[in-house]
């Protein structure tokens, strides 16, 4: 089975007429990485709040259709300060915030927080009030937290908001890592030109409804392109006027150069 | 004779108690002129902009805003000549309309209710944000309460904008939205100061680079040769934009590194006709 499975899935939050979500089916893999792209609005964030539980037992509205999870799943919100628990001191504790409720031993606890801690490279945060965090070093705990609580589904919206593009970097091939040890990953981003490097699949929303799915490839076609969803180099390519099939990368670029 | 700059900073030091922030940082803007504020997380770039928008005053050297010692002005004061929109501004809206809440800074700086009514709308229209005018703001996907919040500062019409992290959860439409409203603002002769990660963003829309590390300033200037540059970036924590990889690798002639620009030149050397 599946870690992460969603079948015809239609989801309307409280108050609005037109649902977020429209007949959205998506089976998610171990070890396998989606992004979802698409316009602001598209209901790439309402995906992910419905594949973890949150929508609608937190934000109220409807939902029909099936949402199955195995086991634990964990989120990091676009806004990660809003996820501090604000009962922990220290960005230790932070991060054991959310092992101590799985009511873990005291040794597991440590063993999983210093083991995410160094995976975010922020050991040497440990001591630090979470308060005095920069955006970059939240959205790191944050995900350190969700992390230490050795979820199977991991979902991600917009992780590199708030890095600088070597902490962007790190953070992806961490992504690539945790596919690596079997969890099952959906990320929404913005940053379209990482995706050909991270996911194994897209899924293109558009006005709630999946519109296109397929390899990261499809990021270079025609139709991604004309609506603002293609790769940097695939929008030059097609801008100069040169034939399809666009080049996805700087790499297939080249390739396509010689 | 040159114009006299918008913003100057002259050996500006600033410590939060023990540990220096920012360090003997020296530049110049002139009206008119884009520059991108880069440097990897903590490199004092936010130091930077508060320095600039008066929430704090230099430890050492000084910090000018026109004709105006920052140290000599109150943060509101300062409002008159430097508009700012700071990270996560989306969560600062506090008006029960966009349009009031766009209103609210032309008011506070005692302008008429006519030219307050101006203002508030032209930079909702800059921002294609007229049709959610009447709406409140946390009813707008965030996205474009940041552009609310952006609509803001640019109708202070201030001499200098500072902006922080202006495009993060656009998208692609939101962020030629953003680049076109500012471009429109500097050809009046303001100053651009953005503090930004989105390196292909700050390659389409300014001219000029400052870039910090560890609170000195490490390269001040042109974008176009800097963002090119891998080697020298990648100390930095900054990584080539996707148009300046292509051009570097394909060595397209000139080095574009805007997308309009990589485009032509790559239709040229390939025989190509572009699209319009």
């Amino acid at each position: 089975m599946n870690p992460l499975t969603l079948e015809g899935v239609e989801f309307h939050y409280p108050a609005t007429e037109a649902p977020a979500l429209r007949d959205v089916s998506l089976a998610v893999a171990a070890g396998e990485i989606v992004a979802l792209v698409g316009k602001v609005g598209a209901g790439a964030s309402t995906l992910l709040l419905v594949a973890a539980d949150l929508a609608p037992r937190i934000t109220g509205g409807r939902l029909t259709g099936t949402v199955r999870r195995r086991a634990r799943s964990g989120i990091v919100l676009p806004t990660p300060w809003t996820q501090l628990s604000g009962m922990a001191f220290t960005v230790w504790d932070e991060v054991a915030f959310g092992p101590a409720n799985l009511g873990w031993p005291g040794r597991e606890i440590a063993r999983h927080v210093e083991r995410a801690l160094e995976r975010l490279e922020i050991a040497a945060l440990a001591e630090r009030d979470p308060a005095t965090l920069s955006g970059g070093e939240v959205q790191r705990v944050i995900l350190a937290g969700i992390l230490a609580m050795d979820p199977d589904v991991v979902l991600l919206d917009e992780p590199t908001a708030e890095l600088d593009p070597a902490g962007a970097r790190a953070l992806w091939r961490l992504v690539r890592v945790l596919a690596g040890e079997g969890k099952a990953i959906v990320v929404a981003t913005s940053d379209l030109d990482a995706v050909p490097a991270v996911a194994d699949r897209v899924a293109w929303l558009e006005q709630g409804a999946v519109r296109a799915m397929g390899a990261p490839d499809l990021l270079a076609e025609e139709a991604t392109c004309e609506a603002g969803l293609g790769t940097t180099v695939a929008g030059v390519w097609r801008a100069a006027g040169l034939a399809a099939p666009y080049p996805l990368t700087v790499a297939d670029a080249i390739q396509r150069w010689r | 004779m040159a114009l006299s700059p918008a913003l100057q900073l002259d050996a500006a030091g600033f410590s939060y108690g023990a540990v220096a922030a920012l360090s003997a940082v020296s530049f110049a803007v002139a009206p008119g002129e884009r520059v991108a504020l880069l440097g990897r997380n903590g490199a004092g770039k936010s130091t930077l902009v508060r320095l600039v928008t008066g929430l704090l005053h230099p430890d050492e050297g000084t910090v000018r805003v026109g004709d105006w010692d920052t140290c000599d002005y109150a943060p509101e004061d300062l409002a008159r000549r430097v508009g700012s929109v700071f990270q996560h501004a989306d969560q600062q809206l506090f008006a029960r309309t966009v349009r009031e809440d766009v209103s609210f800074g032309p008011r506070a700086l005692g302008y008429g209710e006519r030219e307050v009514a101006r203002r508030a709308s032209d930079a909702l229209e800059a921002l294609a944000l007229t049709a959610h005018a009447a709406q409140h703001p946390y009813d707008l996907p965030p996205a474009l309460r940041t552009l609310a919040a952006l609509a803001g500062a640019l109708a202070l019409e201030p001499a200098v904008l500072v902006l922080d992290e202006p495009t993060v959860g656009l998208d692609r439409a939101l962020r030629a939205q953003v680049a076109g409203a500012l471009h429109e603002h500097v050809a009046r002769g303001a100053a651009l100061l953005v503090v930004t990660h989105d390196l292909g963003f700050a390659a389409e829309t300014l001219d000029r680079g400052i870039v910090l590390d560890r609170g000195h300033l490490a390269y001040d200037e042109p974008l176009a040769t800097l963002l090119a540059s891998a080697e020298r970036l990648k100390p930095l924590g900054l990584v080539p934009p996707a148009v300046a990889a292509l051009s570097v690798a394909l060595e397209l002639p000139g080095l574009p590194v805007r997308e309009r620009e990589a485009a032509h030149t790559l239709a040229r050397v390939a025989g190509a006709q572009p699209r319009p």
